[in-house]
């Protein structure tokens, strides 16, 4: 028995703790390692595909929905509906221009680090405010995302002064032959407020098989811009960019977050039937990705796109898809070479957020990235929720370990709450408080 | 013996049609966890850009799933759809199509 205690249990618990496997009864045994309670309580049920959330001090929760609109959740439960998009009915205003298609639609939230002062939040949104002349097909520009700024009302029943401060971000307007084929596909919409205030945008390279490696082109982009929509001074693209780019090169951005130690942008995007990828973004940088035909060696692609060749009806191995057409491109002499990339698998990375505050333990710090399971062709489908130890340089992962939630579904939105517990939004229709809490 | 045999005979048959005709609604219910959840989510209520495939009839069902397993697009996710469905057999299609008619998400 005495050899059980001493030796077997403390190196069965590391065993069990290196596997990810909730071991949270035995932290004693560890010497002190501080592994939390983790527990996830269902906030809000009934939604209508959630995308995103953002938070003020006191807990109240801006979220959108993606085919319905923008609300407030106070932090007494109740609900104010507050901009709904077209021919959606019992917000206090709405935008006859807003739309949804697909994966398109009302995505990103964020809320102005001076909300306090300004009361300004940002929403990511499909329109056809801007559409002008293009639209007409699949292979023009199309300029059918926009970033709103409004005003939010002293009551939060409310919001106005509605600006775009965006106009031009690229939309897919019409079906074409791809898997995923519909309009709205590579839609990208994730918000966030960096360091220093700024926002930054994610963007989806919409299908358009030039659009990642194309200097004006906002799809396929990460962008850094202020609250008024000017790029920040310091962004550094290469010549001949907008700039408003901060980095180029993407697939399909729905996650961006700030390690909290040194503020590092990382981004996480799905991949196309092989490598999700989580990215350390360096400003300029390319994060290699550019489906176009007829360049790399590849031929004429269906709809000149090369995203899912070199086959696209049946599953194959990633590996020989990924040399086709690399998710991180070793041609590029500017790659963002990728910090992980999900064992070659594409399983759908849907958002992340670093881990924040002292009851996340050893967690503290990492970045979770919740995985909304796309099990095709032999891929498992591992709808998760990853905590992800990054290396400090960024190039890199120490370990991964699985949230210990016990359900999987699909994760869309991951976003920290002022009270350290951490939010996630699943396509299903809920918003779960995911809390930690030491038990020592 | 003649009378007891062909009705013995005839309720055997009447009973082995019942059996090949119903469908299995929990099967489909696995079936339908295996693998078309991770698109259309619990009890096939549609989620993402993925569309809702519940209270559906068994006949628009079938006809669905039959015609992407025969490898006809319909739909700008059908690509997806035909690589899904070509597995699938007669029964599994069949239990698939009385689990969704009725399946409901809380």
């Amino acid at each position: 028995m005495k050899m059980w205690s001493k030796a077997f249990v403390p190196a069965l618990v590391g065993t069990l703790a290196t596997l990810g496997w909730s071991v949270t009864s035995h932290a004693g045994a560890h010497g002190g390692m501080d592994i939390p309670m983790i527990k996830a309580t269902a906030l809000m049920e009934g939604l209508d595909n959630p995308w995103d959330m953002a938070f003020l001090p006191d807990g109240t929760m801006f979220y959108t929905e993606k085919c319905k609109g923008l609300s407030v959740r106070l932090p007494n439960g109740s609900v104010n509906a507050l901009y709904g998009m077209k021919e959606t009915s019992g917000y206090a205003d709405s935008g006859s221009d807003l739309f949804c298609s697909g994966q398109a639609g009302m995505l990103g939230v964020a809320v102005d680090r001076d909300f306090a002062k300004n009361r300004q939040l940002y929403v990511y949104s499909s329109s056809t405010k801007y559409h002008g002349a293009g639209c007409k097909t699949n292979f023009e520009r199309c300029d059918g995302n926009i970033v709103m700024r409004f005003k939010v009302g002293a009551d939060l029943k409310s919001v106005s002064d509605r600006t775009d401060i965006v106009k031009d971000i690229q939309y897919k307007p019409f079906e074409s032959n791809q898997p995923f084929g519909g309009p709205g596909a590579h839609n990208g919409g994730r918000l966030r407020v960096g360091p220093g205030g700024y926002l930054w945008v994610t963007g989806g390279d919409r299908h358009r098989g030039i659009c990642p490696q194309d200097p004006k082109l906002l799809c396929g982009k990460v962008l850094r811009i202020d609250g008024d929509g000017n790029a920040h001074p310091d962004n550094n693209p290469p010549a001949g960019f907008d700039k408003r780019i901060y980095t180029y090169g993407h697939r399909n951005v729905q996650a961006i977050d700030f390690r909290p130690s040194d503020g590092k942008a990382f981004t996480a995007e799905h991949g196309p039937w092989h490598n999700d990828e989580i990215t350390a973004l360096v400003n300029g940088g390319n994060a290699g990705w550019d489906p176009a035909e007829m360049t790399a060696g590849r031929g004429a692609c269906p709809d000149k796109y090369c995203g899912y060749e070199p086959n696209q009806k049946e599953g194959m191995d990633p590996a020989i898809r990924a040399a086709y057409t690399p998710m991180s491109d070793t041609r590029f002499a500017d790659l963002m070479p990728a910090t992980w990339n999900n064992m070659g698998w594409s399983q759908g990375t849907g958002s992340a957020a670093f881990l924040k505050g002292d009851n996340w333990g050893i967690y503290e710090g990492r970045l979770a990235i919740g995985i909304m399971g796309i099990g095709f062709g032999g891929t498992p489908a591992g709808q998760r929720i990853d905590i992800v130890s990054i290396t400090p340089d960024g190039l890199g992962i120490n370990n991964i370990t699985r949230m210990p939630i016990g359900f999987s579904k699909r994760f869309r939105g991951l976003a920290m709450g002022p009270d350290n517990a951490l939010y996630v939004a699943v396509d299903e229709g809920e918003i779960y408080r995911v809390s930690a809490e030491p038990i020592k | 013996m003649t009378k007891s045999f062909s009705a013995l005979l005839a309720f055997t048959l009447v009973s082995f049609s019942e059996v090949s005709l119903s469908a299995d609604l929990s099967a489909g219910e696995a079936r339908y966890k295996e693998s078309c959840i991770n698109c259309h989510g619990p009890a096939g209520k549609g989620v993402a850009s993925y569309p809702k495939i519940s209270g559906n009839t068994i006949a628009y069902t079938t006809e669905k799933l039959e015609a992407y397993r025969a490898g006809i697009k319909q739909g700008p996710n059908s690509s997806l759809m035909i690589m899904m469905a070509m597995p699938l057999t007669d029964e599994e299609i069949s239990n698939l199509a009385a689990y969704l008619e009725t399946a409901k998400y809380k």
